[in-house]
């Protein structure tokens, strides 16, 4: 499949969506709803391209856009450019204070003293459900996506601290504007309204996981009790064992 | 007086039932078998009959004698007068507004005489529970005849040519849907109702699931064999509990007289039909967040690139059309498309069913050839505006639809025109307004729902139209400015082109249309800080002109606050320190000489 993006030619694979064959040829579209592994939620929009399909132009977004043999794509047309602008702006008038959407402000020259912004406001998520995409993958589902139009919130049910978080912060990973509060002090972890224990680590002694979640995992990958390890001490351990095997062989 | 073939028809549709249709229907029955009658007519409880406002509507066969709002103490005179005697009760008639009259038969009023039906051809005139009613009418004989006589070539071919649209929304062509999803040999697939209903004031999809409910069935039985499914749903609004009820019948009775489920009536065909309670939001009325409904998820949109008619339901080929739609696919199918075709205009064949609400004499239920002239529908149908007041605008396509102004009264009422124009058909609400009425007022209001119903997915249109609201509402206060138009427009672009589903695309439609079409209106909220309909409350101010007012103190009686004075036969006056803006003066002043005005500056005291 060939398919033109900003006038040169690429080769597409059947099935592959626009975000994607962009990606693999290094042309960079903006996005904030979208990262491997949670393809195709078409939220935030901000990855909106213009493509020509056979005459006809039309604004798609990339990320969910599955390509078409002779399309030709502009991902910066002065259209484009204009309504992503905006796009931007309403994220800003969402989230006047997150760093991650100011500095997209910036980059795209949008007005930042625009009459309606309100500077008070604390908000931080822009609703990418992105926390929900990873907590759902993970089997843990403690969060969810609730309400509907400008009452749009991520939570737990009711607000409540939920059975079914296990504390592993896979949701603040993933969090494109750092939206999720957690705060680790004094061997705990507080997030989502709930406080869970710190496990540390049997070799460097730093906290880094919780109870609940080194259990979750365990169990999951049925594997009997491990050592308590953080992953950076796991990873040093390994190439030290690699670099043993290597020197005993040769 | 002959009663062996009488029949007499109760409304029973929600509207009629509101106003206690059922006690007059079971008193009717009660009341005749007291009677001493040697043939007992028979009294059926029908479907909608279109007027609920003048509900309940009582009908008299083969007379054709109509009664409106009949109440259980009209009873006995029915029956000791009419059934018997043959005498007419004139205080149940119904009054013509055109011709200033009473009528007889409802079928020569001016309302009725405009209308043709294809779609509501059964409603009021069986009643729904019956199959036997239905099959007297010929139901079920497309069925039979696509079961045993045409293959799904032919059948596809025949809609196809009849050249019907989808009566949800889009009016997207239902003989292309049918055959693309056709094509696709990928099984099973599905079948599916749009019962969803979103618009505020439309219920002609209510009155069709109630009144006259073996109709769809046979549509999308007629579809499932065309395109090999077995299975259909019929996802019905929330709200909708009778609808539900009488589909629940139909569907049971037609399984009993074998219409459906294995082997419709010995042809080795089967089918079966599930009903599914709505989501309760308007988004769900959208067909892939409604989909996403039935598969048990929350029911938000997706995109569409790939159609449903190749990934639908559980990602299995679906065919989804509306209520409306399915009604037309039997008579289309028994008379042929040239028939269908011959009725309408050029690429929009066939009727369209609008619900007639707002400022109009008769409101109501109307199916008309598509192509009817808006001023035929306003005006002949509708009556002309209550108390004759100067028309202003017709909104269409419900919430996201667009305002239409009276120079385009003329406009032919079909898909084309209509979005050519900037509004759009949608189900086919039309809100009839009056001088009444603050365009700024209206979009704001739509934008307000909007925002409520959005499903808060994408950034455009939930944030989008969160800042279109705030901006309406500074308008509406007096605390907007010139560039806020250009602000606006500049929005409704950002979210008509980049929102995810066909609800953000459509959502500044009322704000473009009334910037469009009453942009005069706009700037006199912001520069002149003036209302001139009366309705934004902080842009209004009331006074009474010298030389009209002829001191008759009418004003003053119906002002709750005290606010006028004035001796009688003198001129009065308002004052404005004490008036509440209520509008009693200006809608009871016989002269019209209580006059509206924008912003007081300043009071003297
Ligand atoms: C926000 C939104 C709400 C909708 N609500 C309805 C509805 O209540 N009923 C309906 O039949 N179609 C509704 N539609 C249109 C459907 O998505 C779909 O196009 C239609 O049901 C297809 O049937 P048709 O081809 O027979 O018109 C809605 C569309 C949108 C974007
Ligand atoms: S909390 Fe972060 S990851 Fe979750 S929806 Fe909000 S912005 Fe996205
Ligand atoms: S356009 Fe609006 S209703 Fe449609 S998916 Fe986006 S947020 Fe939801
Ligand atoms: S608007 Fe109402 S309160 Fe004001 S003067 Fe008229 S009747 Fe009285
Ligand atoms: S990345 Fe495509 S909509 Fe967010
Ligand atoms: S319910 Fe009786 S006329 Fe509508």
């Amino acid at each position: 499949m060939k398919v033109k993006i900003n006038g040169k030619l690429y080769n597409g694979n059947t099935g592959e969506t626009l975000m994607e064959l962009a990606k693999r040829n290094n042309i960079y579209i903006p996005n904030l709803c979208h990262k491997k592994g949670f393809e195709g939620q078409g939220r935030c929009r901000l990855c909106i391209v213009e493509i020509n399909d056979g005459g006809k132009t039309k604004i798609v977004s990339s990320c969910v856009y599955p390509i078409k043999d002779g399309i030709e794509v502009s991902t910066n047309s002065d259209k484009i450019i204009k309504i992503r602008k905006n796009i931007i702006l309403l994220l800003l008038l969402r989230t006047p204070n997150n760093d991650t959407i100011k500095s997209l402000a910036k980059e795209y020259n949008v007005d930042i003293h625009y009459k309606y912004l309100d500077n008070k406001k604390k908000e931080n998520c822009i609703l990418c459900g992105l926390c929900v995409e990873a907590c759902d993958k993970l089997g843990t589902k403690a969060i969810s996506l609730v309400n509907r139009g400008t009452t749009k919130k991520v939570s737990t049910p009711y607000d409540d601290a939920s059975k079914d978080c296990i504390g592993c912060a896979a949701c603040v990973e993933v969090c494109p504007t750092d939206a999720i509060s957690i705060d680790d002090k004094n061997g705990k972890r507080t997030i989502w309204n709930r406080t869970f224990n710190l496990v540390s680590c049997s070799i460097c002694g730093k906290y880094f996981t919780t109870y609940e979640a080194l259990k979750y995992t365990d169990d999951k990958l049925n594997i009997e009790k491990e050592n308590q390890i953080c992953n950076s001490c796991k990873r040093k351990e390994i190439s030290k064992k690699f670099k043993e095997s290597f020197k005993n062989t040769y | 007086m002959n009663n062996s073939n009488r029949k007499i028809l109760v409304c029973c549709g929600t509207g009629c039932l509101a106003n206690n249709s059922f006690e007059v229907y079971t008193k009717l029955k009660e009341k005749l078998k007291d009677t001493k009658i040697a043939v007992q007519p028979l009294v059926k409880a029908t479907g909608c009959n279109g007027l609920c406002e003048k509900g309940p509507v009582v009908k008299i066969l083969p007379d054709d004698i109509s009664y409106f709002k009949v109440s259980t103490k009209d009873v006995d005179a029915i029956v000791e007068k009419t059934i018997l005697n043959g005498e007419i009760i004139d205080k149940l008639l119904y009054y013509d507004t055109n011709e200033k009259k009473k009528l007889i038969s409802h079928k020569d009023a001016t309302f009725y005489k405009h209308q043709q039906k294809i779609s509501l051809r059964n409603i009021g005139e069986v009643d729904p529970l019956l199959i036997e009613d239905y099959l007297e009418r010929d139901g079920y004989k497309a069925l039979r005849k696509v079961l045993f006589e045409m293959t799904s070539e032919e059948i596809i071919d025949v809609i196809e040519a009849s050249g019907l649209r989808g009566r949800g929304g889009a009016g997207f062509p239902t003989g292309s849907k049918w055959r693309t999803c056709y094509k696709y040999n990928n099984f099973p697939k599905y079948i599916v109702c749009n019962g969803d209903e979103g618009d505020p004031g439309a219920f002609m999809d209510r009155s069709i699931m109630e009144g006259d409910p073996n109709t769809v069935i046979e549509g999308m039985i007629i579809c499932g064999y065309a395109i090999k499914s077995h299975k259909g749903y019929l996802y019905i609004r929330d709200e909708y509990e009778l609808a539900r009820k009488n589909m629940q019948i139909a569907i049971d009775n037609a399984k009993k007289h074998g219409y459906l489920g294995e082997n419709i009536i010995g042809s080795n065909f089967d089918f079966d039909l599930e009903i599914v309670r709505g989501g309760g939001a308007f988004v769900c009325g959208e067909s892939s967040a409604l989909m996403a409904s039935i598969e048990g998820n929350v029911g938000e949109p997706r995109a569409k690139y790939i159609r449903s008619v190749e990934k639908g339901l559980w990602n299995q080929p679906t065919i989804l059309n509306n209520v409306e739609t399915w009604a037309n696919i039997p008579p289309i199918i028994s008379n042929g498309a040239k028939w269908f075709k011959s009725i309408g205009i050029e690429n929009n064949s066939g009727t369209k069913v609008f619900s007639l609400v707002g400022k109009v004499k008769n409101t109501g239920l109307v199916e008309v050839p598509m192509g009817t002239k808006l001023r035929e529908l306003v005006f002949d149908i509708g009556g002309g505006i209550i108390k004759d007041r100067p028309f202003k605008a017709i909104q269409t396509g419900g919430p996201s639809g667009g305002c239409i102004p009276k120079e385009h009264l003329d406009i032919s009422l079909d898909f084309d025109s209509l979005s050519n124009i900037g509004s759009m058909m949608g189900s086919g609400g039309v809100i009839v307004m009056d001088d009444t009425t603050c365009m700024v007022e209206l979009a704001r209001y739509y934008m307000e729902f909007l925002s409520e119903e959005s499903c808060g997915k994408c950034t455009t249109c939930r944030e989008g139209i969160k800042i279109m609201l705030e901006i309406l509402t500074n308008i509406t206060k007096g605390e907007g400015e010139l560039e806020d138009i250009e602000l606006l427009l500049d929005l409704s672009e950002t979210i008509s082109n980049a929102s995810l589903c066909g609800l953000g695309k459509t959502a500044p439609n009322p704000v473009i249309t009334t910037i469009k079409y009453f942009k005069d209106e706009y700037i006199d909220h912001i520069v002149n800080q003036k209302c001139n309909a009366g309705i934004c409350k902080k842009l209004t101010s009331y006074y009474i002109e010298e030389e009209i007012c002829i001191g008759c103190g009418l004003c003053a009686k119906k002002c709750p606050t005290n606010a006028i004075t004035g001796i009688k036969k003198e001129p009065h006056i308002i004052n404005a320190d004490i008036c509440v803006k209520c509008g009693a003066c200006f809608t009871n002043c016989p002269t019209g000489a209580v006059k509206i005005g924008g912003v007081v500056v300043e009071s003297k005291n």
